[in-house]
């Protein structure tokens, strides 16, 4: 045998893997395309789709730039406000909880525990919360605020968690040298290393709140989700155009500046 | 001045890492400790500002018993001192000033410490550490932006700044490059000669050692085997040090030769 | 330009050399952070006092929920399949319509220009939509049911897997590509021989992290008619059955744990 056939033989053979997988992909597939129907497309609904665009392309003017509480930017505002203060509420929330998940810092069981219940407050979806808060607040955007709060928790307090677990412990070993005070350590020695990292993730999830903010109208807690649907369900698109155009700009300016901060906070 | 009179230390799990260590270190000294990993450099160094206890004997660093100190008196004894390490530890996330003026932490009232708003005076004083280890265009940068030899040279101003009589330094080179090496030893030279602190420093190149320091003190399991000038320092001398370890010390020699 | 305003500090060390010090930005970025927060106070109408004296409500309702009707399980199947068929559908079909937008999406094997940013800007728009909204859409076009919740998730995938990938293939080494492009194959061969295999576990990974993420929109899609076991949900929490509610949620915790610890290990071994 050659040394070139050899190396065809030595050549990795996970093709019965691949196929494996392969095959339950395929078979995961199919399964999935028996939710595909389109009994309910017809006429009405291409006329509905065409009704859509028509809208977004004509948006109520009127309804976007006037000045008064129903106006796209008043409501805009509202759900900012909503995104920002929920943000708020969760990072302060976060912060105990994920000391509290990081191994390096409490005991395994604890850290076991406490991410248990990050992973149960994660999987409840938003519009629960927004239901059982409005129990707690009433129909307002109050109640928006508490929701965006205990969203957030459980994705910020999971990113807070990796950088805790990150931290660069060595520090502490010069700070001892130097003659600082467990104190001392925390604040200028940890802290610094935290503050960063903290507030990048916090600002991209407000980016992401700003999505949520302006769905939690569904179920009355405030923002632009609610004039939305009811545009919607009165079938006035141009309305809704108008509502989705200050939507998606707004959305887009503060992704940008989003990045910027966070690229900023990255590279000092 | 640094007195050592038969100092032992013992690790909790039955370790003996040093015994029967006799030295006495006079300020303005540059010492450099030689052996192979393992053998107590480590242990000997952080034995002198307490972030080791010792099991045995008498520690003196100015007349003071390092030993009786407590608590407190730990933390203010440790301000003389200065310390460096092989990884820099530093806080790479915030800049090269901050890390400079970490070390006046614990001389300034309560609400500074809490805010962390300092002086123009210790400004001052820290920016003037930066300079003396030629590196003041960076204060305002990130330490994460650093080369490894600049980093050093941050963590040599942070212990400049407080002001120390004795700079203890473990495998200060060891994690820079050749050229860097020299650079970071010219500074301690420079500190050493020009501002008479006494420099304790362990060092695995054996050349490097043997080039800018005055005294060499050679560890073996825990003992001292030599003792004595650099000028004194013999081929038979270093085979005693590292237990007839040739190759390791021929290796090391190689690299250095290499490298120059 | 905040340097501007506030110009740097001099310092003057005693051996005459001068240090520039930028201000701190830290004083403003309190004080803007304190004024956006009392703002978004008074427009919230958020109040700790409401807050602490009904925060109770909310454990009596967590409190049901913690005591779960197991009974009603069995009639959690069939929304929970289409919850999952929705997801995987919507997955699947969403990763590969990716594929073509990221490469037309990449200013370095797309030519054009206009073509790279039309792309790019149809991309940013799709995410900037939150998914309940495009299927709140979808149910006026395709009828209520999972069909929308399918096109909902389609268009989410395609914007979140399109943008990740369109960044892996910038990011890409191109030294590969110029070496097939001068043996005389095609962009799209290039691209297929040269780039493809440094981005495919990238891209792989990423699908498999976004359908991790649309099983969790799938559950509450449900809730605008878009099929699944939102519309349960939506239903329940109406009839103010929070122990339904709470058995809906163990079965979702339980399935998204299980979902993501397999997607996990797959995702493990491609990196």
């Amino acid at each position: 045998m050659t040394n070139v056939e050899k190396q065809l033989f030595a050549s990795p053979r996970n093709h019965r893997y691949i196929l494996t997988v392969t095959v339950i992909v395929v078979a995961l597939f199919v399964w999935s395309c028996l939710v595909v129907s389109f009994k309910d497309v017809n006429e009405s609904s291409l006329k509905i789709a065409g009704n859509i665009m028509k809208g977004l392309i004509h948006p109520d003017m009127d309804l976007l730039f006037n000045v008064t509480k129903q106006s796209v930017l008043y409501l805009l505002l509202e759900t900012i406000a909503i995104a920002f203060l929920g943000t708020i509420v969760g990072a302060v929330l976060s912060v105990p909880l994920a000391f509290l998940a990081a191994s390096n810092i409490v005991p395994k069981p604890v850290s076991w525990l406490t991410r248990l219940l990050l992973i149960v407050i994660r999987t409840i979806p938003a519009l629960v919360y927004g239901l059982m808060f409005i129990r707690v607040s009433g129909p307002s955007p109050f109640a928006g605020v508490l929701t965006i709060g205990i969203t957030s928790v459980g994705m910020l307090a999971k990113l807070y968690v990796d950088a805790i677990e990150e931290l660069d412990t060595k520090v502490l070993e010069s700070m001892t040298s130097i003659g600082c005070s467990t104190f001392e350590k925390i604040r200028y020695g940890i802290l610094p290393q935290l503050l960063s990292v903290f507030m990048s993730v916090t600002i991209y999830r407000f980016d992401m709140n700003m999505r949520e903010a302006s769905i939690l109208g569904l179920v009355g807690a405030g923002g632009i989700g609610a004039p939305m649907i009811f545009a919607m369900n009165s079938y006035r698109w141009n309305e809704v155009g108008s509502i989705l155009i200050g939507l998606v700009v707004l959305i887009l300016i503060i992704e940008f500046v989003s990045n910027k901060l966070r690229a900023r906070l990255v590279k000092g | 001045m640094i007195e050592f009179i038969g100092v032992e230390k013992t690790y909790a799990n039955g370790t003996i890492a040093l015994q029967n260590i006799n030295l006495t270190i006079d300020q303005g000294e540059f010492v450099a400790v030689i052996g192979l990993s393992g053998a107590g450099k480590s242990t000997l160094i952080r034995c002198i500002n307490r972030m080791h206890d010792i099991t045995g004997g008498q520690l003196n660093v100015d007349e003071v018993d390092v030993a009786k100190l407590k608590g407190k008196q730990i933390r203010r004894f440790r301000r003389r001192i200065g310390m460096i390490f092989q990884s820099f530890n530093l806080v790479t996330r915030t800049t090269v000033m901050k890390n400079v003026l970490v070390s006046f932490v614990p001389d300034l009232p309560l609400w500074r410490r809490w805010t962390g708003i300092f002086t123009k005076a210790h400004k001052i004083k820290a920016l003037e550490a930066l300079d003396k280890v030629g590196i003041l265009d960076k204060a305002f940068i990130r330490v994460d932006q650093l080369s490894g030899g600049q980093q050093q040279r941050v963590a040599l101003a942070r212990t400049l700044a407080q002001n120390p009589d004795i700079i203890l330094a473990d495998e200060p080179i060891a994690s820079l490059d050749p050229v860097t090496s020299r650079m970071v030893m010219d500074d301690f030279k420079k500190i050493n000669k020009e501002m008479n602190i006494s420099v304790i420093m362990n060092i695995h190149h054996v050349e490097i050692a043997l080039e800018y320091a005055d005294r060499i003190i050679g560890i073996r399991k825990g003992e001292v085997v030599f003792d004595g000038p650099t000028n004194k320092v013999t081929k038979d001398i270093l085979g005693e040090i590292y237990g007839g370890n040739f190759d390791e010390i021929q290796s090391s020699f190689e690299e250095n030769s290499a490298h120059v | 330009m905040y340097d501007k305003i506030f110009p740097p500090k001099k310092v003057t060390l005693p051996n005459g050399k001068v240090v520039l010090e930028k201000r701190t930005r830290t004083p403003l970025i309190l004080l803007v952070l304190i004024v956006a927060t009392i703002l978004s106070v008074n427009f919230t109408e958020f109040s700790l006092k409401v807050l602490f004296t009904r925060i109770n409500e909310f454990f009596v309702i967590i409190g049901e929920m913690a005591q779960p009707r197991w009974s009603y399980l069995p009639h959690l199947w069939k929304a929970l399949v289409d919850t999952l068929q929705m997801s995987l559908l919507g997955s699947m079909l969403g990763a590969a319509l990716a594929l073509p937008v990221a490469v037309l999406s990449s200013s370095n094997v797309i030519r054009s220009k206009t073509v790279v940013a039309v792309f790019k800007v149809i991309l940013s728009l799709l995410r900037s939509l939150p998914s309940l909204v495009t299927a709140l859409i979808a149910t006026y076009v395709f009828g209520l049911g999972p069909m929308a919740g399918v096109i909902a998730i389609l268009l989410f995938t395609i914007s979140y897997v399109g943008k990740l990938l369109y960044e892996q293939i910038e990011n890409a080494d191109m030294g590969p590509f110029e070496a097939m492009e001068s043996l005389g194959m095609n962009r799209i061969q290039a691209f297929r021989h040269a780039i493809m295999p440094q981005v495919l576990p990238g891209y792989l990974s990423t699908s498999l992290f976004c359908f991790e993420g649309n099983v969790r929109y799938a559950a509450i899609l449900g809730y605008v008619g878009a099929g699944g076991i939102g519309l349960l949900i939506k239903e329940n929490l109406g009839w103010r059955d929070y122990s339904t509610v709470g058995m809906i949620v163990v079965v979702l915790v339980v399935t998204v744990y299980l979902i993501e610890t397999v997607s996990e290990h797959f995702r493990k071994k491609l990196i």
